[in-house]
């Protein structure tokens, strides 16, 4: 047990020269065009992109610009194309690619500058649109006992509640791509979390009202590059398929 | 100049400031929250094992109440807590946790009939009665008599930032993301808010505000390892440190993570121990028995980090190339409980380590995780000595966690906070007292002393690396204000990073952009941090005896003889290369549990002359009222619900103890 | 006011038509390579739909309504798909960066669709018109000599492609669309039916090619007597060429 734990990230020995182009642009200096720049450093044991991406700001390239929080995963800053695939690059070891690796910002979102992008923009205006939140007459009552709830309808919920709203399902959406107004994989899942919360008390008319669209889960043609590429694994493919049944058969 | 004007400006969008905001917002008061990333993406959301409130609803929390948690937290905190806020939180707790589960947490749930789980390597059998069946749930965490801890899977932040983004967003507040609060506005002791840049354009804007709030975390990242996100800078508690008026308390007051992954420094949740996982060195033998016959692995983060590096020490340690590390072991759990109650670990593993945990053992080390320390405010969150401005959460120093906090308690404390201070906020912008009347100039005097030192910055090309510093104060800070520490090493410690001070006023920086600019923005950043970082290490030098997570080797007794009080530091002059230290004596006369022993880690401590007293008068108490109910035993003892806001006072219906007015 | 219910029928009906018209394709080979077993064995099939089997002589009108049917689910299938067709150059554009950056089996897929679907609107017309206005050519010698000497061979190559491409894709994205077949593990349901999908493709292509060469072959061997309509032996009297 203890060999295997030690032998895949620790105990790597081969050093590589990493090639790394980086999609830079600044859209605030109007002298900015976008270009791939290209710079090297040496792989170390261990070496995520996270690692990688602050040593070349400080060696190389000080105004580099990307945007990390947790650098664990969790909190979905992150997201870029990965040689041409949405992903967090936080957790992306430099390891599992090929000794040329490409980056650039996820397309769709506005562009900050270079591979940081405003996600938090489109996920504040997705929950406005979307009204992403319990929708229930009454306040719930703090001093008392909680309602219950199932415990296996917990754990569902939770599944679905998982999403970090990281933007990677909407980069890898063709309809999103050409689309702008599709709320995409992350909008329509959450509408089936809320759905299947029993304390919200909106009903399938009401959900139709914010997804039953062109722009909404009709839009949706089902290329799957969200379920494919969801860093957090959501089943999208099994929720944008209920949600669009669930859809279709509102009076 | 650009000018905002707000009734409360609440700088930081994580689960204390959010909280805050929807609090004042629900009062009828007009809120702007300032965050230097999307709200969501705080580092709250990476609290992975849950937050604590008794509810008492599954059979291994049951007989818990306020009292039982009350206590777990203040032997957790060594005594250095306020006893009557960490009374304030305990009792207020189970109603985040209420409040929460009706905005859309999914909490987990009890499910009524028979479980197996792993308790103490053993498997055992546990039986959920039907009457629970459906309410929330609670798993174990360290230092806790009873299983209070409630979750969602292994993503309780997560649910709760989102439960509470979104509250914000029902809300109608705005959330002001990429913006930094570089300087605090104020006054002859009055705070009036804050100077803030726009991390994408440059821009500088003046937020002026009845109430300004603090709730920007903690300081971890003024470590070489860290479980904090790369935001937790501290730079919250720098801001109020360089008003040269706010106080900040306990800043010595640093907590370390028993369990880190090795080398990348990530946290593997305490729900791991919690759920049954055991702690294993080079042989693979279950040290932590040998120290802690009674906790085991379970005994407080403080005790239980100090143990691993004691361990280490005796050669005990895995070699690797990132220094000594020691095995986590979970496989213990089975595969279908690492799958799915631990699927944030398993992911942490896989993609950090590529291991399954399932069936490898995890690398792990004690890793800087909490700051006790922040800003020094009283029960109502306010600053003691800066009128206006107030802090929640990891920023401040309310104090419910004196020298050590319980696994559980941070996440609990952020909205518990949140709730209280806010309503406190509210009351103070409704009356007359808030109101303000500042000279545009005062306001004009920060922006353009701001706007010079930014100027300043990009034209002096100083000889100095912002990185080069800021990487030696992050060694420093690791290699000598650690978790054991010493009077020698301490000295050093404050001697270099003076130096670093020094040097930190001739940066040289290659850009010269006022925009988006990382490289100006780490700069900026530099000192105050380092001044974080001297108040720390002073307090730490200062502070000769052991509690909580202080560790002094040269000290090792806890005295509370000469230090059962808080520290208190502040920056008189912006030219000092020290903060200057206070101390706030913490009254024995008054507390509910006089100090003792906690019950695990070292019995060694000296006692405070006004302690034996004390503990005698408590025992009278309750001697006198034998018989009668906890509530007014309790309210005997010290009484503190008249310190809440109003709207929070009522007790909270168990299952076993029902709301006399239902 | 409630939002228009129009999206969602749509939807429906856009998948429905679809798979109506990738099932008949399905049925539709099977006859037409009913060749391979024989020139009689085709001769009955294309007679039966003309109701020779019950009415004892054949009416190729009912063919052309067939073909009308067809033809009409085809443009309605076709107008309700093309609102997902990329609107213009830029949307074209964005959707062949993301393809060619993603690497990613369905989103390529997709612009196979695209390109199927753009082509049949051609190809999948001058078959229907031709069928709906010359039923009573079809025929092991008609629909030989139509494909040689009329120079339809190219036309139904293409088709060919385009329609079996088309159709199994098409079937695979709405059952995954709509969730059907899910199963316990959608991920494996949706592995094994892409898998299915493409060994469809593949018979259906292999019998189309041996089909399409069979006719070929009697096409030239008929060139000379082009025109002539083939009569099984069974049959002693000539059928009337028009009702």
């Amino acid at each position: 047990m203890q060999a295997n734990a030690r032998n895949l990230i620790m105990n790597e020995t081969t050093t590589r020269t990493l090639t790394i182009q980086i999609l830079r642009h600044n859209p605030q200096d109007p002298e900015s065009e976008p270009r791939f720049e290209s710079y090297q450093l040496d792989e170390a044991p261990g070496m995520t992109l996270f690692i990688a991406l602050n040593q070349i700001r400080d060696e190389q390239a000080p105004s580099l610009q990307f945007d990390f929080v947790c650098r664990a995963g969790i909190c979905g800053s992150c997201g870029m194309l990965i040689n041409g695939r949405p992903g967090l690059a936080c957790r992306t070891l430099t390891s599992k690619l090929g000794p040329e690796i490409t980056l650039a910002p996820l397309p769709v979102f506005k562009l900050i500058g270079d591979l940081s992008v405003d996600t938090g923009a489109w996920a504040r205006q997705m929950g406005e649109r979307l009204e992403t939140w319990v929708h229930q007459e009454s306040e719930p009552d703090i001093d008392r006992l909680e309602e219950r709830m199932d415990p296996d309808r917990a754990e569902e919920i939770y599944e679905l509640d998982r999403c970090i709203e990281c933007g990677c399902c909407i980069a890898a959406c063709g309809t999103a791509r050409m689309r702008k107004d599709f709320v995409g994989a992350a909008g329509i899942n959450k509408m089936a979390r809320f759905r299947l919360d029993p304390r919200d008390e909106r009903s399938d008319e009401d959900f139709y009202e914010l997804v039953g669209s062109d722009d909404g889960v009709f839009g949706c043609m089902t290329l799957l590059g969200c379920n494919d590429v969801c860093p957090k694994e959501l089943p999208l493919q099994t929720q944008l398929a209920f949600m669009r049944r669930k859809m279709a058969s509102v009076k | 100049m650009k000018l905002v004007y707000t009734d409360v400006l609440v700088i930081g969008g994580g689960l204390a400031g959010l909280r805050a905001a929807i609090g004042v917002k629900r009062r009828g008061l007009d809120t702007v929250v300032l965050s230097l990333v999307p709200a969501k993406r705080s580092h709250s959301a990476a609290a992975q094992g849950g937050m604590q409130a008794s509810l008492a609803n599954s059979a291994m929390g049951r007989g818990d109440n306020e009292d039982v948690h009350f206590e777990d937290t203040v032997k957790g905190s060594d005594w250095g807590c306020d006893q009557q806020v960490a009374r304030m939180f305990v009792h207020t707790a189970p109603k985040a946790v209420r409040e929460l589960a009706g905005w859309g947490v999914p909490w987990n749930r009890v499910r009524s009939g028979e479980r197996e789980a792993v308790v103490n390597a053993e498997k055992i059998t546990i039986s959920e009665s039907p009457e629970a069946h459906g309410l929330i749930t609670a798993r174990d965490f360290g230092g806790t008599k009873k299983w209070r801890t409630c979750y969602t899977s292994d993503g309780t932040g997560h649910a709760m930032l989102f439960a509470l983004g979104d509250q914000s967003i029902a809300n109608g507040i705005p959330v002001m993301e990429r913006k930094e609060a570089l300087a605090l506005i104020h006054e002859g002791g009055r705070c009036y808010g804050a100077v803030v840049r726009d991390l994408v354009t440059g821009e500088l804007t003046s937020f002026v505000a009845r109430a300004t709030v603090i709730a920007t975390g903690g300081y971890g990242r003024i470590y070489k390892v860290s479980t904090n996100g790369i935001i937790c800078e501290g730079t919250g508690m720098g801001i109020a440190l360089e008003t040269g008026v706010a106080e900040l308390g306990n800043m010595e007051a640093v907590q370390f993570h028993p369990t880190a992954i090795v080398p990348a420094g990530i946290l593997t949740t305490e729900g791991c121990r919690g759920d049954g996982g055991l702690l294993r060195d080079v042989d693979g033998h279950r040290f932590m028995p040998d120290y802690e016959p009674e906790k085991k692995e379970l005994a407080s983060r403080d005790v239980v980090s100090r143990r691993m590096t004691e361990h280490m020490r005796k050669g005990k340690g895995v070699k690797s190339p990132y220094g000594d590390h020691l095995w986590l072991d979970i496989t213990v759990l089975g595969r279908a409980h690492v799958e799915k109650n631990l699927r944030e670990v398993k992911d942490i593993c896989h993609y950090f380590l590529g291991i399954d945990p399932a069936v490898d053992w995890i690398p792990v080390r004690p890793t800087q995780h909490y700051s006790m320390g922040g800003i020094r405010t009283r029960h109502t969150g306010e600053s003691t000595t800066l009128k206006g401005l107030f802090a929640c959460g990891e920023a401040a120093c309310w104090d419910l966690h004196g020298f050590n906090r319980l696994g559980g308690n941070s996440v609990a404390e952020t909205v518990v906070a949140g709730m209280i201070v806010s309503e406190f906020i509210a009351d103070f912008c409704q009356s007359d007292e808030s109101e303000i009347s500042i000279p545009t100039s005062l306001v004009r005097e920060f922006h353009a002393r701001e706007q010079g030192r930014l100027d300043e910055l990009l034209a002096t090309k100083g000889s100095e690396r912002t990185s080069d510093i800021r990487r030696r104060m992050e060694e420093i800070m690791i290699d000598k204000v650690g978790i054991f520490r010493t009077g020698v090493e301490l000295d050093e410690a404050v001697e270099e990073l003076q130096q670093l001070l020094h040097r930190s006023r001739n940066l040289g920086l290659q850009s010269s952009v006022h925009g988006a600019n990382p490289e100006l923005v780490a700069a900026y950043r530099l000192q105050k941090m380092l001044k974080v970082a001297l108040c720390v290490a002073l307090g730490a030098r200062e502070r000769t005896e052991s509690r909580g997570a202080h560790s002094r080797e040269d000290h090792p007794q806890r005295d509370d003889s000469n230090w059962l009080k808080r520290t208190l530091t502040t920056w008189k002059n912006e030219n000092d290369t020290l903060p200057t230290i206070d101390y706030e004596p913490i009254d024995v006369a008054g507390m509910e549990l006089p100090p003792g022993f906690r019950g695990y880690g070292q019995a060694n401590h000296r006692n405070h002359p006004d302690t034996e007293a004390r503990v005698s008068e408590v025992t009278a108490i309750r001697e006198q009222l034998e018989g009668a109910d906890r509530f007014e035993i309790q309210n005997r003892l010290m009484p503190y619900k008249h310190l809440l806001p109003e709207r929070y006072r009522e007790r909270n219906e168990r299952l076993e103890e029902p709301n006399p007015s239902s | 006011m409630p939002a228009s219910r129009l999206p969602a029928r749509l939807d429906v009906l856009q998948s429905a038509s679809g798979v109506f018209l990738a099932l008949f394709m399905w049925l539709h080979m099977f006859f037409v390579s009913s060749i391979l077993l024989g020139k009689d064995a085709f001769w009955h099939v294309a007679r039966f739909f003309e109701g020779y089997h019950i009415f004892g002589k054949p009416y190729p009108i009912l063919v052309s309504g067939v073909a009308l049917f067809v033809f009409a689910m085809f443009i309605f299938h076709a107008a309700l798909a093309m609102r997902k067709f990329p609107a213009d150059y830029r949307e074209y554009s964005a959707f062949r960066k993301h393809a060619g950056e993603m690497k990613h089996g369905d989103t390529t897929l997709w612009f196979v669709q695209v390109y199927t679907g753009f082509a049949m609107f051609f190809l999948g017309s001058v078959h229907l018109y031709t069928m709906m206005t010359r039923p009573e050519t079809i025929g092991p010698y008609g629909s030989a000599d139509r494909i040689v000497t009329d120079w339809f061979w190219p036309l139904y190559l293409l088709l060919l492609f385009a329609v079996e491409l088309h159709g199994s894709i098409g079937l695979y994205r709405v059952a995954v669309k709509w969730g059907w077949l899910e199963g316990r593990n959608p991920a494996a349901t949706r592995r094994n039916m892409k898998r299915a999908k493409w060994l469809i493709t593949v018979f259906f292509l292999t019998l189309g090619l041996l089909s399409l060469a069979a006719y070929i072959k009697i096409g030239i061997d008929h060139r000379p007597n082009y025109g002539e309509h083939y009569v099984p032996p069974s049959i002693e009297e000539p059928l009337e060429p028009r009702q």
